[in-house]
């Protein structure tokens, strides 16, 4: 029941009580007795020899914490993975991110790490998709491509020698992202996976879920983008080349959203939202089976916010995994 | 396959290509004319070729680059390609004049104000073409394992390598590069490192273009075709033999002393100068044939009191012909230094130094051989002498292939110098002549593909959300070729097929139970023939004068016969002598495990064939033929009897051999009717009572199930058959042609499904049990952390890490241990490092051997011991005191290694320190960090570090 602010009658509060305890009793043992606070003694042993790594350090030899969370031991490495932290970026990884800038030759955005974000108008393919360097022209248009507040998906390229850290845009799927909503939710929520684009056909929609924690539910947008190897590239040069430039008039056609599609992307967020209330980890199976529930259960959108929905979700989770625990036992 | 569409009459395209085409029949006709090239283009599958008003509307402006000379027709070509800015192969010899073609682009990018990038193959041509490209351009930056200069700069020179890790790791310029320059392309094919190449092609940005620099390569339409398919673009290709300055082949034959002219400056063969040459080879004499195994090296080994060698004799020769400058290829070490000593020699003697300089400047060089040398770094001379034509080739000596002669004789000849370049090939015995001929008059190597899986690669594609390593292995050049195979397989099965079909034999079913039977029959005797011949139990039976029976050497090899009874002689052992092997493993081995050869006098057959070379045939006595000492190996002799004969001392002459074979013949009519008395394998050799019970039991064994089996070929129906010979031929026949069919249809199976795609698996399942990866494909902690090491065994690498190894020791220590990953040179008599640095190397050992069997638990195949053993110790002791701070000289007396290979070694093991930093920086670990930082700054100093051309 840590922390979750709900207004929950009686029977609502006996009944999650009891998912949540049954959860509690599902996930192992292990990962509750290694967590730490700060300046608690990890316990290690020395004559092994011990690498220290990240969140720990050395004090009168001994190794102590210097967050909070919990101790991860990779063979002689001893690290903290902090929870409830802010978000800590790792090569690779794909995420989203706010504009809060547009700075010389890049845009600073905010990632809910403890710096801005930087990428680098170089490490953006331009709209045009020419190969070329970039001229003073490119840079003043910098705010046709993202102005300030504008949400844009990237990956993480790495730590620069400054200390910054970069971002980068691969191909052509990252980039701007409209129509649809963001959400913020805490990072350790979300997991690293092989993939984190995800494209509901079902819905029309596009699921981004970020690693830091920044999830993006929008209007599905087709990929205009021959990174990926499939057939449809074979078509002709001068057609991809004329979709990519949409004259103001198809334009304002694809600015229509359908209200079925907005229905959808509110029903996903409010998954979402429910999820992180809940503090469940967020991946794309966790994410449809609140929607089905809610669908199935004839939940209307603006009622999943509700105590009952939450309820619910929490005793499903707790008999889906329970029901998988005993099929593995 | 039908993938790739060819220009075809209905393809729109002829009319686009068809002004080009005209050219070259009406500018170039005849088919001889030197400077002709060929010009073919690639086209993705259902590619519509833009118009070429595009085109026009470029012609108005000016050339992005004009060359103060006329460029040869295959350059025109290649820079009409490049100017409707699609993709082009240029597939010329050395000296040709490709880089006319990268200037070409280099200058079209940089008006367009797009990026270009130039790799090759190693830095030292990197480094030359960074210095060239530097004073014609500016906007020039260099990038490689050591230096990076300018980065930012419009025209980036990099190793390949370089530019795949940018490539993974998502570096701006990927946004930028409109043309890519892969010189050397063909370096595809190396067994190591061509893997690099493949992944750099497949991963480039698919809206830029390429140009392909290669040296001669049969296949290149194959490969503008794989470009192509994988890039959804077209791709020219641009193919010429032209040599801008001539080629005059000789050959040198060792002990005479004049040249031969075999190949004239217009490509033809001299076969009768090609005779004489072979002929003024000063014969090996019957005497010194045992010196045979050590003879070539003899030739080179310096001034011996006076004594000149063959290359001393030749290299004076040159200089008197003013043929210098020169360049010497040879493929061992040892001789690179023992050659160096000897120019000194020479220059003392001689007024002409320039040969000297460029002997000097290259001997860190030589070493390097065909890796460095056939590539286009630019060092021309006049003449090119190969010393011998033999080369180490990572496990055994091989002939060097046609193709790497084309490509290294491509030296000779400085355009616009020399009228033409001589090129000196010094033969001895040893080379068959076939083989000469084969080697100047044949054509280049195909282009083919030597992918392979390393975890980095897996790590580093699994890692990208878009990196999928089952697309890389599917837009392989491996993948591509063995695709393209398939239509070709079925075919030649089917053919085989139809072969079998149609062969009719009587009776097949009791035949094919009498084949087996026979075949049984031989395997089992080859078995006790295995038993008692072995080193083991006959060694000491070879004396002097025992009478032994050899099989013959019929002229039809691959006939076997289908007798019971072999075809046999009878012969007399002279001598038996251990064969010397090429690794210095052999010392190790114990006696009994060697390998031996025994000396026998018999009758042979002596015949010459075309090319004057003797083919010499075991024959039976009776037979006309010649008595001569043969060397045989052991498992040619068929048994040994118990007789022994008294024979001369010496059987030089004739007569003394004739003899003694008449004795032979006499005990044989002596013996002929209850047969020859055999030294008895139980009594006589005690192979029971030996100590290896296992062997004596399947001995045992075995002669019973013969006994067994004499029996039942006599009561076999078929037996008496008059023509069973015949008929067990054409079954034999048969039953290859079946195999055959079983081998290609089993190899049409394997390319259908994605090459690798086991080894992908297996390779997984290791980096999963390791802790590297996740069970679905998400990348670890420690697999991040192999990410990073790419110029070391990255497994083993992390696994040290993690196990906090490097961590306890000293930095020096660290330092040395390290070293053990970027050596891989066995010395023959190292001394074993220090106590405290042998511990460590067990360690590493320990770790090496773990994950070794890790991987073969996974399925994945490897050698453990043979893994274990490539990480070698033999430099720990140099690179401790180079650590320490000590001199240079004083680090060479330590070790007994070459300076240059040193001095890489030491910059590699730099290569591996900047990597772990950033391994360290990953996992947070700074202590190990700035450790690391530490060791760097301890190594990179004096003279290991100065920039030089060469390395």
């Amino acid at each position: 029941m840590r922390g979750i602010q709900l207004s929950l009658n009686q029977t609502q509060r006996l009944r999650l009580q009891t998912a949540l305890e049954l959860l509690e009793t599902l996930s192992s043992k292990a990962s509750l007795n290694a967590s730490v606070t700060v300046a608690d003694t990890i316990p290690v042993n020395y004559e092994d020899g011990v690498l220290k790594g990240h969140g720990t350090t050395e004090l009168d030899g001994e190794v102590v914490a210097t967050v909070c969370g919990v101790v991860e031991r990779v063979n002689k490495l001893v690290y903290v993975r902090a929870l409830r932290a802010r978000y800590k970026p790792e090569i690779g990884d794909i995420i989203v991110g706010r504009v809060i800038e547009v700075a010389p030759k890049r845009w600073r955005l905010e990632i809910n790490f403890i710096q801005d974000a930087v990428l680098m108008l170089s490490s953006m393919t331009l709209p045009d998709g020419i190969q070329r360097r970039r001229t003073a022209v490119d840079e003043l248009n910098m705010r046709s491509i993202f102005e300030e507040n504008d949400v844009v998906c990237a990956e993480v390229r790495g730590f620069q020698h400054d200390g910054s850290l970069h971002l980068q845009a691969r191909s052509q799927k990252y980039g701007k992202l409209e129509r649809g909503q963001l959400l913020t939710i805490p990072p350790y929520l979300v997991k690293r996976r092989k993939q984190h684009f995800h494209h509901l056909e079902e819905y029309g929609v596009d699921l981004i879920i970020g690693c830091n924690g920044f999830i993006w539910v929008g209007e599905h947008v087709e990929a205009k983008d021959d990174m990926v190897v499939d057939d449809q590239v074979n078509k002709s040069e001068q057609h991809s080349s004329k979709s990519k430039s949409w004259t103001s008039l198809e334009e304002q056609e694809q600015a229509y959203t359908h209200a079925e599609t907005r229905q959808n992307i509110c029903r996903i967020a409010n998954a979402v939202r429910v999820l992180s209330t809940l503090g469940f980890n967020v991946t794309l199976d966790v994410i449809m089976e609140t929607v089905y529930l809610s669908s199935s259960s004839n939940v209307e959108i603006h009622e999943m916010l509700g105590a009952e929905f939450c309820v619910l979700v929490a005793e499903s989770e707790a008999e889906r995994r329970s029901s998988s625990a005993k099929r593995k036992g | 396959m039908g993938s790739v569409k060819r220009k075809s009459v209905e393809d729109p395209s002829e009319e686009f290509t068809s002004p080009l085409k005209q050219q070259r029949d009406n500018g170039f006709a005849g088919v001889d004319e030197p400077v002709a090239c060929v010009h073919d283009v690639s086209y993705p599958e259902g590619y519509v070729p833009r118009s070429s008003n595009r085109d026009s509307a470029q012609e108005d402006s000016k050339p992005p680059k004009e060359f103060p000379f006329s460029l040869d027709p295959f350059q025109l070509e290649a820079i009409k390609c490049l100017d409707t800015g699609e993709s082009v192969m240029v597939s010329a010899h050395t000296s040709a004049g490709k880089t006319v073609v990268a200037l070409y682009a280099i200058a079209m990018s940089l008006r367009n104000k797009q990026r270009v990038i130039y790799t090759s193959p190693i830095k030292a041509l990197s480094n030359q073409k960074y210095r060239e490209f530097k004073e014609e351009f500016s906007d020039v930056g260099l990038m490689t394992g050591d230096v990076t200069i300018d980065p930012n700069a419009s025209c980036l020179v990099m190793t390949t390598e370089i530019w795949r890790s940018m490539q993974y790791k998502g570096s701006e310029v990927i946004r930028e590069v409109a043309w890519i320059i892969f010189d050397e392309v063909h370096y595809m094919r190396d067994r190591e490192r061509g893997v690099v190449w493949e992944e750099s092609i497949v991963m480039a940005p698919k809206k830029s273009r390429f140009v392909f620099l290669s040296a001669t390569v049969p296949n290149a339409k194959e490969f503008a075709d794989w470009v192509a398919k994988v890039h959804k673009q077209p791709c020219h290709i641009v193919y010429t033999d032209y040599r801008p300055t001539p080629l005059q082949h000789y050959l040198f034959p060792s002990g005479s002393d004049g040249l031969y002219l075999v190949v004239d400056e217009r490509g033809k063969f001299r076969e009768d100068s090609f005779q004489k040459a072979l002929n003024a080879l000063v014969p090996a004499s019957e005497g010194d044939r045992k010196r045979e195994n050590g003879k070539w090296q003899k030739g080179l080994v310096v001034g011996k009191a006076g004594e000149e060698s063959d290359i001393f004799k030749m290299v004076k020769m040159i200089i008197q012909r003013q043929y210098d400058p020169v360049i010497l290829f040879s493929f061992s070490k040892r001789e690179c230094e023992s050659l160096a000593m000897q120019y000194h020699l020479v220059s003392d003697t001689d007024t002409s130094y320039s040969h000297n300089i460029q002997v000097s400047n290259m001997l860190p060089l030589l070493k390097r051989g065909i890796e460095t040398f056939s590539i286009g770094l630019n060092m021309p001379a006049k003449t090119v002498v190969f010393t011998n034509v033999r080369k180490f080739d990572g496990d055994k000596f091989r002939w060097l292939s046609s193709g790497e002669y084309i490509q290294m004789s491509g030296r000779a000849g400085r355009r616009g110098i020399d009228e033409r370049g001589v090129c000196i090939l010094m033969v001895d015995e040893k080379l068959e002549p076939s083989t000469a001929k084969m080697m100047v008059k044949g054509s280049a190597d195909c282009l083919n593909s030597a992918f392979h899986l390393s975890y980095n690669m897996l790590l580093n594609q699994m890692r990208s959300e878009e990196g999928d390593p089952e697309n890389l292995l599917r837009n392989s050049f491996y993948q591509f070729q063995s695709d393209r195979a398939i239509p070709d397989l079925e075919k030649q099965a089917k053919l085989l097929e139809e072969e079998r079909d149609s062969m009719l034999i009587e009776e097949e079913d009791s035949l094919e139970n009498y084949y087996s039977l026979l075949q049984q029959f031989k395997s089992l005797k080859k078995d006790v023939r295995d038993i008692v011949l072995s080193p083991r139990y006959c060694l000491p039976f070879f004396q002097p004068g025992r009478l032994v029976s050899i099989q013959c050497t019929g002229d039809d090899d691959n006939a076997p016969s289908f007798s019971i009874e072999d075809r046999i002689t009878w012969g007399v052992i002279i001598n038996f002598e251990r064969v010397k092997g090429l690794s210095e493993d052999d010392a190790n081995k114990k006696p009994e495990d060697a390998n031996y050869t025994v000396d026998v006098l018999t009758r042979c057959s002596v015949r010459r064939d075309e090319v004057a070379r003797k083919t010499v045939i075991i024959v039976p006595l009776k037979e006309p033929g010649e008595p001569i000492v043969l060397s045989v190996p052991i498992s040619q002799i068929d048994s040994l009897s118990s007789v022994r004969l008294v024979i001369s001392k010496d059987l030089l002459p004739l007569e003394a051999r004739e003899n003694t074979l008449k004795k032979v013949s006499e005990v044989l009519s002596r013996f002929a009717k209850e047969g020859m008395p055999l030294l008895d394998p139980e009594e006589d050799m005690k192979i029971i009572s030996g100590h290896f019970q296992v062997q004596s039991s399947s001995y045992r064994k075995a002669v019973r199930r013969i006994e067994a089996l004499e029996n039942l070929f006599e009561k076999h129906e078929i037996a008496k058959s008059p023509l069973i010979e015949q008929k067990l031929k054409v079954l034999h026949k048969k039953k290859e042609l079946t195999a055959k069919i079983k081998s290609i249809k089993r190899a049409t199976r394997s390319s259908t499904v994605l090459a690798f795609k086991d080894e992908l698996k297996a390779r997984k399942r290791v980096l999963r049990r390791l802790g590297y990866a996740s069970s679905d494909d998400v990348v670890e902690l420690k697999g991040k952390v192999a990410c990073e090491i790419s110029s070391a065994d990255e497994l083993t690498l992390t696994e040290l890490m993690f196990n906090g190894v490097l961590k306890e020791i000293k930095v020096e220590e660290m330092i040395s241990l390290l070293s053990c990953f970027v050596w891989q040179e066995k010395l023959q008599d190292a001394p074993k490092p220090r106590d405290e640095l042998e511990l460590l190397f067990t360690q590493l050992q320990d770790t090496a051997r773990r994950v070794a069997k890790v991987q073969l638990e996974c399925k994945v195949q490897i050698d453990v011991e043979n893994f274990v053993s490539s990480f070698r110790p033999d430099i720990m002791e140099a690179v401790y005191a180079w650590a320490k701070g000590s001199k240079f000289y004083e680090i060479m007396e330590i070790s007994q290694v070459f300076e240059g290979s040193l001095i890489r070694a030491i910059r590699r093991l730099e290569e591996v320190l900047q990597q772990l930093i950033q391994a360290a920086k990953s996992i947070g670990e700074t202590e190990l960090e700035a450790k690391l930082e530490d060791a760097v700054s301890k190594i990179k100093r004096d003279i290991v570090f100065a920039a030089s051309l060469y390395l």
